[in-house]
């Protein structure tokens, strides 16, 4: 008999994510965690919601789990077909008709106190350590919409300057959008770590935890942050239902592609 | 009407020149055309300018052939198979591509704006980021690049709202573009099933339009239902039967991607040596698409065959 009170820092991730979207919303979502958190919010959390994926799918409820955003498993059952133009007309309507349901996720290698993500290279963009995709389609989404980041929390990826913004966030503080012309009214509203949720002040737009897992803890957080956090508001979220947990190994992702299950 | 059937090897070496301004349809591991891709190889042709779109595979085997001139990126990898394309990468680590990025979204609007014929395209995208801060090709590389704008992007003042600053970007002018299809007629009029990506953006805006087909049907059947027809006869120059085109990516209606292969190249093309062997192997040894697929096996390929009413493969043979 599977145990499923036991869970992983990345299944508590996925439900940390699924929590962040509500009947409501509109999830931008893309492949891996968010997918499998949205997978789980459309189940559990939030079945009203609607699901949406950069490629153009709208209104998705995958049956097998996607790997790409123009995997067929997206488009299967999905509400409406469209080409990928249309889904950014759609975000940036959304935005100039002041409609606050969207919420979208998006993932980067590294990430500074004002929620700026950097998905392009590590090192200088013209001779770059390491190299990686490139933007996709966050640096439009993260531009219009409220995003929810996604990263793994180490000390190497929090960092207080990162190398290359691809994603902008509150870029260096009140008033930093609207300074460069982008809207004020939208932002990173949370970053979703390994370790635990982050949020953003209201006032100064920094990042500070506020809430983390029952295998985490606040000085635990401290120590592999790059830059100063403030612990001082955070809360240990609950351990998962071990419902949830056997929904994610057994219904939304049985094949791994995403979340490893323990061996024993 | 005239009559667009020719083989693949004879539409890449009539419509594919040198330093051609080039773009592919598809979308990272869907629907790429990647038999044309292979075709591309195996002729040596090279010096493009790639517009490459959400790319994967198929550009990075012709940047780790260094057939790319310069590069237009905007997300370049198997997604979900390789977090990010190796030879792409290693490239860029040693210095050896000349790239651009901008955002997908970017992209997406100024190959739709090149099938628009607009001759400029102002959007809210990439401010307050590095695609703005940084130019990854300098003007004076760009002075150098006939098919490249001088200019990566301008700024501009909206002048329907002053004050507000938008970013005005270039519009590209396509030498070539090569999208896969499920059906086409010998009169080059398409029958595109799926999402339809850029492909209908690109085949409007390029010169010169390669069109692969999974079925070649008759001038006659495939006008039953112009709804189904997304382009008409006049935009494509080149009509190839190529079963599985698109394989190892998916194909809506057909078949499903090869995980497996996409995995191997993803494996292999981590090292020079290995993607050579590689493309050796599955590009140049093998003379044509009917020579490749023999090579692949008709199990593999019966597996990816896709399941009616889920657009992919899937094992339905367990339900109640």
């Amino acid at each position: 008999m599977a145990d499923y009170t036991k869970y992983t820092n990345k299944e508590m991730q996925a439900i940390t994510l699924a929590k962040c979207i509500t009947n409501d919303n509109i999830a931008i979502v893309g492949t891996g965690l968010p997918l499998i958190g949205a997978s789980v919010a459309k189940r559990l959390f939030a079945p009203k919601c609607n699901l949406i994926v950069e490629s153009g799918l709208m209104d998705c409820s995958p049956i097998e789990v996607p790997r790409s955003v123009g995997d067929l498993r997206f488009m299967a059952h999905c509400g409406c077909q469209w080409p990928n133009i249309r889904f950014i007309g759609f975000e940036t309507n959304d935005w100039l008709h002041d409609n606050e349901r969207v919420v979208a996720f998006i993932g980067g290698a590294q990430i500074d106190p004002y929620g700026n993500v950097n998905s392009t290279c590590i090192g200088d963009y013209h001779a770059p350590k390491t190299r990686f995709t490139g933007s996709g389609g966050a640096n439009a989404i993260a531009t219009f919409n409220n995003t929810i980041i996604m990263i793994q929390h180490e000390k190497r990826r929090f960092m207080q300057k990162i190398d290359y913004v691809t994603s902008p966030g509150w870029i260096d503080g009140p008033g930093g959008r609207e300074k460069l012309g982008l809207p004020g009214n939208r932002g990173p509203q949370a970053v979703v770590t390994d370790r635990g949720i982050l949020k953003f002040d209201e006032k100064t737009k920094r990042m500070y935890l506020a809430g983390y897992y029952e295998t985490s803890s606040p000085e635990d957080v401290i120590e592999n942050t790059g830059f100063d956090i403030d612990v001082s508001r955070a809360v240990k979220l609950d351990a998962p239902d071990p419902e949830v947990i056997r929904m994610i190994r057994e219904e939304i992702d049985p094949g791994q592609a995403f979340i490893q299950v323990p061996k024993d | 009407m005239s009559n667009k059937v020719c083989t693949l090897q004879e539409a890449v070496a009539k419509y594919v020149e040198d330093g051609d301004s080039i773009s592919f349809g598809g979308f990272t591991t869907n629907k790429k055309p990647m038999a044309a891709v292979r075709e591309i190889l195996r002729q040596g042709k090279k010096d493009f300018v790639a517009w490459a779109g959400p790319a994967g595979s198929d550009w990075d085997m012709l940047i780790g052939e260094d057939r790319v001139k310069a590069y237009i990126n905007c997300y370049t990898a198997d997604s979900g198979v390789t977090n990010v394309s190796r030879r792409f990468r290693k490239k860029i680590e040693a210095g050896e591509l000349i790239y651009e990025d901008y955002s997908q979204d970017a992209i997406m609007y100024m190959l739709h704006a090149s099938s628009l014929g607009l001759p400029f395209l102002p959007v809210r995208f990439m401010i307050g980021s590095g695609l703005v801060d940084e130019w990854g090709i300098s003007k004076e590389v760009r002075q150098t690049i006939d098919k490249l704008t001088d200019d990566k992007f301008v700024y501009m003042d909206n002048p329907f709202n002053p004050g507000e600053k938008v970013v005005c970007l270039p519009v590209p002018k396509l030498d070539t573009a090569i999208i896969h299809v499920q059906k086409a007629s010998p009169d080059g009029t398409c029958i595109l099933m799926g999402d339809e990506f850029h492909d209908i953006d690109i085949a409007v805006a390029a010169r010169k339009v390669i069109v692969t087909c999974e079925e070649l049907v008759s001038n006659d059947v495939i006008r039953r239902d112009p709804q189904a027809t997304k382009l008409p006869c006049f935009v494509v120059n080149a009509v190839c039967e190529v079963p599985y085109g698109a394989y190892p990516t998916q194909c809506y209606g057909y078949y499903d991607y090869d995980n497996s292969f996409l995995k191997a190249y993803g494996a292999a093309s981590k090292t020079e040596e290995d993607f050579k062997a590689f493309l050796k192997e599955y590009v140049y040894d093998v003379k044509d698409q009917a020579e490749f697929l023999e090579k692949i096996g008709v199990n593999r390929l019966l597996k990816l065959k896709v399941s009616d009413g889920y657009g992919y493969a899937t094992d339905i043979s367990k339900e109640d």
